[in-house]
């Protein structure tokens, strides 16, 4: 393995690029399907909070203050509103509504909020997905809070004329108390690392990741299977290609239409979505070597399955915890500890991570070094295994 | 005699509980057609792969000019081509780019490759073809491709695992006219095959049964190693008398050929007065007999059923000619070398 000659893995690298123009079918879903996928992906990921999420509301109490409060709640963009009859009494009915949540206003609710024991306002929420209705409950929350600080202008705006008179002969100190009480308070919120609050600018990197995963690792699995399957794996064998030869030949085209892809998706995300890439050489070089790692498990894929039928088997059972656990949709800190661990083993987790600590986070080495050795690790240990495991062949 | 090509010594292969391969023993010489028969399982293809450095032997060993089969690989497979018994060729390139492709992995200098593949191209007269994919060839030219890939390193040597199996006889007799081409020019072949002509074409013929080697003789010497004539009946009907002369007394086994039917009998002469004197078979009608020279098919009949008794001892004065006659008989009485189908 140690004198490779370049003659040699050339060689291996042309053929396996025929095989690749050859198999038109192949080679169009290569060139089509990840771009067609980061559209997709894209848009569905493109916002994070719902808007227009169909809702009933069920006025038992028609007064001008509640009818101030329901023209507040119109203006939140999270609900499109449908106004029912007071009689309607299945409130809690949401998918007979075809509604995600149902605000019920009782009787006497407005009275209540002038004699001193305000009563609350009965809602209703979707809670089969966790998510959606703790985001309702936040944006009703939101909209009541603004219904409230326009009543307190209201009252304070009606007070008699004694009340302030009053008012001027209390503590300086005191009155400031009460002056501060009567305000909002609020946070001034700073948001980094993704000021524009866009989850495609998150979602970028498990995007690219993702559709690169599947392809390298399936498509790797297949080539050394395949040669297996028709026989020209022994042809191969005797040969004088070294296994070395064959392996890096092997890969090299695979890195070549997975830089064009990631080119392309790139390309399709910077122009279509407006996301922005930082320090293109440091995320090249993170590319590069989750690319490898990718490459290295489909060899070993391929190493251990007799036919490409068990490779696919193989790659798809791998893929599939990859796919859920590596935090390329969703922040793997929101998982349990244990899964997290579970989760380091996948490159895909390393390649979102670092990707996002250099792209979102402008962050320096000393951040996302961790992840490249692990990358590295998993190139040098996925080769040097397939190399090992491909020694079989021969006995 | 000149250095052997190809030396094996107690070679054997072993899967699990079976034996593929029992301790092979013989050499051969360079400029040999080596023919090397036998039944389907007898060993045949395990024993090629094992002397391709396919597959490692678990016991004795092999040379391939020189270098161990297994623990030179690497050195050794630039000696010699291989085309196995599945064509293993990429169906999806072409012809030109299968040569191409097997003359880097054979590490071809560049400036010599077009040169060697425009010769080789009319070698296998697949000229017309060169742009074809070769998955879309018939078998007769698929094979002559793959023939012509194995040699694009120029090896001295050819292994070739049933080269014309499924070939029409056009295709096959021009592949045979390119292995006495080839042959002509020095080159050592190794070969496997069903066909009995084709055992008869070869310089050397070897006869592997449950992965012993049972004799390895000239064609010649095998035909002539036949210690008794050979008769051949003129009967009607004929099928029935297949069936019946099987399990006549004295008769070892019979055959059909042409529509005659060969006796393979210890003792034909004495069989045949017997049957003159007293006919036994009242539905069958002798319609004549004659002595017939036994052929390649007779041999491996007699070789693989396992009769000793027609065949002489290995010391006769024709095996002048024999290179390497193992002691025929003494095989075949090995108890160990059970042959099925032995009376």
């Amino acid at each position: 393995m140690i004198n490779v000659s370049v003659g040699a893995v050339w060689s291996v690298a042309r053929k396996e690029f025929l095989h690749i123009v050859r198999d038109r079918r192949v080679l169009i879903l290569l060139l089509i399907l990840p771009p067609l996928f980061t559209l997709i992906f894209g848009h569905a990921f493109e916002s994070g909070d719902p808007t227009d999420v169909p809702a009933l509301l069920i006025n038992r109490d028609a007064t001008e203050q509640t009818q101030r409060f329901i023209d507040i709640a119109k203006k939140n963009k999270t609900f499109a509103w449908r106004i029912a009859s007071p009689e309607t009494r299945n409130a809690a009915d949401l998918i007979g509504h075809h509604v995600q949540a149902a605000v019920v206003i009782p009787p006497g609710w407005s009275a209540s909020l002038s004699n001193g024991n305000p009563q609350p306002v009965q809602v209703y929420l979707d809670g089969a997905d966790t998510n959606t209705a703790e985001q309702l409950q936040g944006a009703l929350q939101q909209s009541l809070a603004e219904f409230q600080m326009a009543e307190r202008q209201v009252t304070i705006d009606a007070l008699p004329a004694e009340v302030f008179d009053l008012g001027e002969k209390l503590p300086v100190q005191v009155r400031k108390q009460f002056t501060s009480m009567m305000e909002a308070w609020g946070v001034d919120a700073h948001i980094l690392y993704n000021p524009k609050s866009r989850f495609i600018d998150y979602v970028t990197p498990g995007i690219i990741g993702l559709i690169l995963q599947l392809l390298t690792v399936t498509l790797m699995a297949c080539t050394i299977a395949r040669e297996r399957e028709s026989g020209t794996l022994y042809q191969l064998m005797v040969t004088s290609l070294r296994r070395g030869e064959i392996v890096l030949g092997k890969v090299i085209p695979y890195l070549a239409i997975s830089a064009v892809i990631i080119l392309l998706i790139v390309l399709l995300v910077a122009l279509h979505f407006h996301v922005r890439f930082y320090s293109p050489v440091v995320l090249a070089v993170i590319c590069l070597l989750f690319l490898l790692c990718s490459l290295g498990l489909g060899l070993v894929i391929s190493a251990i399955s007799r036919t490409q039928t068990q490779a696919i088997q193989f790659s798809v059972f791998f893929l599939l915890p990859v796919f859920v656990l590596s935090g390329a949709f969703a922040p793997l800190e929101h998982l349990p500890a244990f899964i997290q661990w579970v989760a380091e083993i996948f490159p895909l987790t390393h390649f979102c991570r670092a990707f996002r600590l250099v792209n979102l986070y402008q962050a320096g080495p000393s951040f996302y070094g961790g992840d490249l050795l692990v990358l590295t690790v998993g190139v040098v240990v996925t080769f040097v295994g397939a190399a090992f495991l491909l020694r079989r062949i021969e006995q | 005699m000149a250095e052997p090509v190809i030396s094996l010594r107690n070679l054997g292969k072993r899967f699990g509980n079976f034996e593929a391969v029992r301790g092979l023993t013989f050499n051969i010489c360079p400029g040999v057609i080596f023919g090397f028969l036998g039944a389907n399982g007898a060993g045949k293809t395990t024993t090629m792969r094992m002397l391709c450095g396919l597959t490692r032997p678990t016991t004795g060993s092999a040379t391939i000019a020189g270098g161990d089969v297994w623990r030179k690989r690497n050195i050794v497979r630039s000696k010699f081509g291989y085309v196995a018994q599945r064509f293993s060729l990429y169906r999806d390139l072409t012809v030109v780019e299968n040569f191409r492709f097997f003359a880097g992995a054979h590490r071809v200098p560049a400036r010599e490759v077009e040169g060697r593949i425009a010769r080789l191209l009319r070698l296998t007269d697949l000229e017309k073809k060169r742009d074809d994919a070769a998955g879309s060839l018939s078998g007769g030219m698929r094979q002559l491709l793959a023939l012509g890939c194995a040699m694009i390193h120029d090896p001295p040597l050819l292994f070739l695992d049933e080269p014309t199996s499924g070939l029409d006889p056009v295709h096959r007799q021009r592949i045979w006219d390119l292995l006495y081409d080839l042959s002509n020019r020095g080159i050592t072949i190794f070969v496997t095959t069903h066909y009995m002509d084709e055992a008869e074409r070869c310089t050397e013929v070897g006869f592997l049964a449950e992965g012993k080697l049972l004799a390895n003789a000239t064609p010649r010497a095998l035909i002539h190693s036949f210690r008794v004539p050979l008769l051949e009946l003129n009967i009607e009907p004929v099928m029935p008398a297949l069936v019946r002369f099987r399990d006549a007394p004295g008769v070892l086994g019979v055959s059909l050929r042409s529509g005659q039917l060969r006796v393979y009998s210890a003792e034909p002469k004495r069989l045949l007065e017997q049957w003159k004197t007293q006919w036994p078979f009242p539905d069958l009608k002798l319609n004549g007999e004659r002595w017939v020279e036994p052929d390649m098919e007779d041999v491996f009949t007699a070789y693989s059923q396992g009769y000793s008794v027609m065949l002489e001892d290995g010391d006769s004065e024709r095996s002048e000619d024999t290179p390497e006659k193992v002691g025929l008989k003494e095989t075949l009485r090995d108890p160990s070398t059970s042959l099925g189908m032995t009376r």
